[in-house]
């Protein structure tokens, strides 16, 4: 089994098929679960605080905007454990976790630059590229350490 | 600053949802109350949240997924269900990653009918989608030609 | 009192931790922050339809909301506009949106850059002035001073007092803030002694400025209001623009104020975090350097040429660095004095101006608009004459004068 990291981290198509072939998502929804559920000082409503930005400082510079330096902070610990990633590519309608498109493009750089295999596809717009989208994701997962290949 | 104290900590939750000719929310709703034995169960626009225990929620999504395989999708959710600092009444519209689910529950059709004309197909046959598309530019020198022979 | 209903338009601030900030700023005021409920169709077509094709899907929805708002889908008293501070992105779409606002509703609308460091403070005076615009429309509409009344501006440098009697100023107070109370108190006692009034006589009083609070609260006052809304009140009263749009200027000692008037009411404004290079406190510290009072600073910088002095910066350390410099190069007190007044306009007008529309009248007001080097300097970079009114010192409390006859108990 290996960690798979999706992009979009929010979506629920990679992150249902990465799990449904027998795989662990990396998703967006399993860092705010562990920071919701830590104790520590109220902010909502994600109970990111003024600290995390700094945590951010790891993968961004300080004259990176806050909001992008707090995005890392969430995705950064998916990436150290990333083994490989799945990127959808035209997923311009992400809103939230995935608002902020220099967030985005560092993310894909970091993916990039680790040397883990990546697949790159785009949403599918019909039913033959549904069958060809869930085709790549399965062959690429069957592939994987621990895959059903 | 207020200190924070977090409810519900160690449990997962779980979004269920469902888009299919056969089965509507409702009625996975219903299905996953008469299993719950407890766990927390909580209907939404596209389909349910389930929350409690980790194995408790996989038990439950185990039985529901199993209804209709390639209509029904999951994923974790950060938050369990009813939450105000996330809830749609106090901040005054949906939150962000709602429109998320807007955005791929008008896509998942394509997936389930992925997901039900695989199994039919030789690994052979399988397609490939395209890689996404990078177009190249035109060479500046094979443009500068071109202009020359209009002009000419 | 209704609670004031701000709709947030923003990119990031829940993820750099101040979205509690923004939400504890607007409680403070009475006011509620709210996301204006769209469906990802209206995202869609409202993001193409504005014609800003930003790749940020946060400033797409940003984009769809401002929509919605201006065409009235959903209802709201007031708009926030806040982005990370140092995106460029961000920043087109924070002005764009702040702008197309602005021109196509009525609704009050203030934009903020925040970094994590941003409190809930920092945020306040923008909040109240945002809910006062809401709330107060018929308050603010007031053109006429009516009966005997006094208005107080307890700021960071220096405290003003004004009484005002049948729509006229009938005695100033002015001193250096030391104590706040105290320093409120002599200039109340000043203003009234100068109007020859006794304090009984006064049938209102209005407070603003840094010390509004504990002032208003000594002085049992009607009406405690932050000085945005205030002071383009006084602005357009005092310089007789109280009709049609207006742009009003305020370098104060510890922070700027650019705001966009239209009928005497502000439409957007920015209030500068800046730094001191680009206060009164750095003019002040010039003329200490160069042995003249403030007030002779603004004539001998008339006689200077500002282009003589390399002088551009932020930060009063670096400016006073600059004029040391420049002195000890020989440059004359003449052309520093011109070049103080220059950079301190130069980083208001590059740091604020942009951020909201200019229209003439341009009106400058505050203790700085009677440095007249610094008004030219003004009025050269924004290529228009400057309004200075009289009594433009004093606009704070004549601000406050004139919308505390609001207040008075008809008999």
């Amino acid at each position: 089994m290996a960690n798979v990291f999706i992009f979009p981290t929010t979506s629920l198509i990679l992150s249902d098929l990465v799990a449904r072939f027998g795989h662990t998502p990396l998703s967006a929804a399993m860092q705010i679960r562990e920071i919701v559920q830590t104790p520590g000082l109220e902010s909502p409503p994600l109970q990111i605080t003024p600290e995390d930005p700094k945590k951010g400082l790891r993968w961004a510079a300080v004259e990176v905007p806050a909001g992008v330096r707090g995005r890392m902070s969430l995705y950064g610990p998916l990436l150290d454990r990333a083994e490989a990633a799945i990127i959808v590519n035209n997923a311009d309608f992400s809103f939230g976790c995935m608002g902020c498109a220099r967030t985005n493009e560092l993310l894909m750089f970091l993916i990039r630059k680790k040397g883990i295999p990546v697949l790159d596809l785009e949403y599918p717009a019909n039913e033959e590229e549904g069958v060809e989208f869930v085709a790549a994701i399965k062959r690429f997962l069957d592939s994987l350490p621990g895959g059903r290949a | 600053m207020k200190a924070y104290t977090p409810l519900l900590t160690g449990t997962v939750t779980k979004y269920v949802f469902v888009e299919s000719p056969e089965m509507t929310p409702s009625d996975l709703a219903i299905r996953a109350y008469e299993i719950s034995q407890g766990v927390m169960i909580k209907e939404t626009c596209f389909g349910l949240q389930v929350t409690g225990r980790e194995e408790d929620v996989n038990r439950i999504i185990d039985s529901l997924r199993a209804l209709d395989p390639t209509h029904i999708f999951v994923k974790d959710r950060g938050f369990p269900p009813g939450d105000p600092r996330r809830c749609r009444a106090n901040l005054g519209g949906a939150r962000p990653g709602y429109f998320g689910h807007e955005f791929e529950m008008g896509l998942v059709r394509f997936i389930s009918r992925g997901l039900s004309a695989l199994p039919s197909r030789r690994p052979d046959d399988m397609p490939r989608p395209p890689v996404p598309e990078k177009r190249e530019r035109l060479d500046a020198a094979r443009l500068k030609e071109i202009i020359g022979s209009q002009e000419s | 009192m209704t609670r004031v209903r701000i709709a947030q338009l923003s990119c990031g601030p829940e993820y750099s931790g101040v979205q509690k900030e923004i939400n504890d700023a607007a409680a403070a005021v009475d006011a509620e922050i709210f996301f204006p409920d769209l469906k990802l169709a209206d995202i869609r077509q409202s993001f193409s339809e504005f014609g800003l094709d930003v790749r940020s899907p946060d400033l797409k929805l940003a984009i769809a909301r401002a929509k919605a708002l201006v065409e009235g889908r959903v209802e709201a008293d007031a708009v926030f506009i806040a982005t990370c501070f140092r995106c460029a992105e961000a920043a087109i779409v924070r002005n764009e949106l702040r702008r197309f606002i602005h021109e196509k509703s009525r609704l009050p609308v203030v934009s903020y850059s925040f970094t994590e460091r941003t409190t809930s403070g920092t945020l306040l005076t923008r909040m109240e002035a945002l809910t006062t615009i809401a709330r107060r429309r018929a308050l603010l509409a007031r053109e006429v001073q009516e009966g005997i009344t006094m208005g107080v501006d307890s700021g960071s440098s220096t405290t003003k007092a004004v009484v005002m009697k049948d729509n006229r100023i009938i005695g100033t107070g002015w001193l250096p803030t030391t104590g706040v109370i105290e320093s409120a108190e002599n200039a109340v006692s000043e203003a009234l002694s100068a109007a020859g009034i006794s304090r009984d006589e006064i049938q209102a009083i209005g407070t603003t400025g840094y010390g509004r609070f504990l002032v208003g609260e000594h002085l049992k006052a009607d009406l405690i209001q932050e000085e945005l809304t205030v002071n383009s009140k006084g602005a357009v009263f005092l310089a007789d623009s109280q009709h049609g749009p207006s742009t009003v200027i305020d370098i104060g000692g510890m922070d700027n104020k650019a705001i966009s008037v239209q009928d005497g009411i502000p439409g957007t404004f920015t209030m500068g975090g800046i730094c001191a290079g680009a206060s009164g406190r750095f003019l002040e510290m010039t003329a200490k350097r160069l042995g003249v009072d403030i007030t002779e600073l603004g004539p001998l910088a008339m006689k200077g040429l500002s282009q003589k002095v390399p002088m551009n910066s932020y930060c009063i350390v670096f400016g006073t660095q600059s004029l040391v410099n420049a002195l000890a190069a020989g440059s004359t007190p003449e052309d520093v004095a011109a070049a103080a007044c220059h950079s301190v306009a130069e980083q208001v007008f590059e740091q604020q101006l942009q951020e909201v529309d200019i229209k003439e009248p341009v009106i400058m007001v505050g203790g700085t608009s009677l440095i007249q080097g610094l008004v030219r300097a003004m009025g050269d970079l924004l290529q228009t004459p400057i309004t200075v009114p009289p009594y433009s010192q004093y606009i704070g409390a004549v601000g406050s004068a004139l919308l505390a006859s609001g207040f008075i108990r008809r008999e």
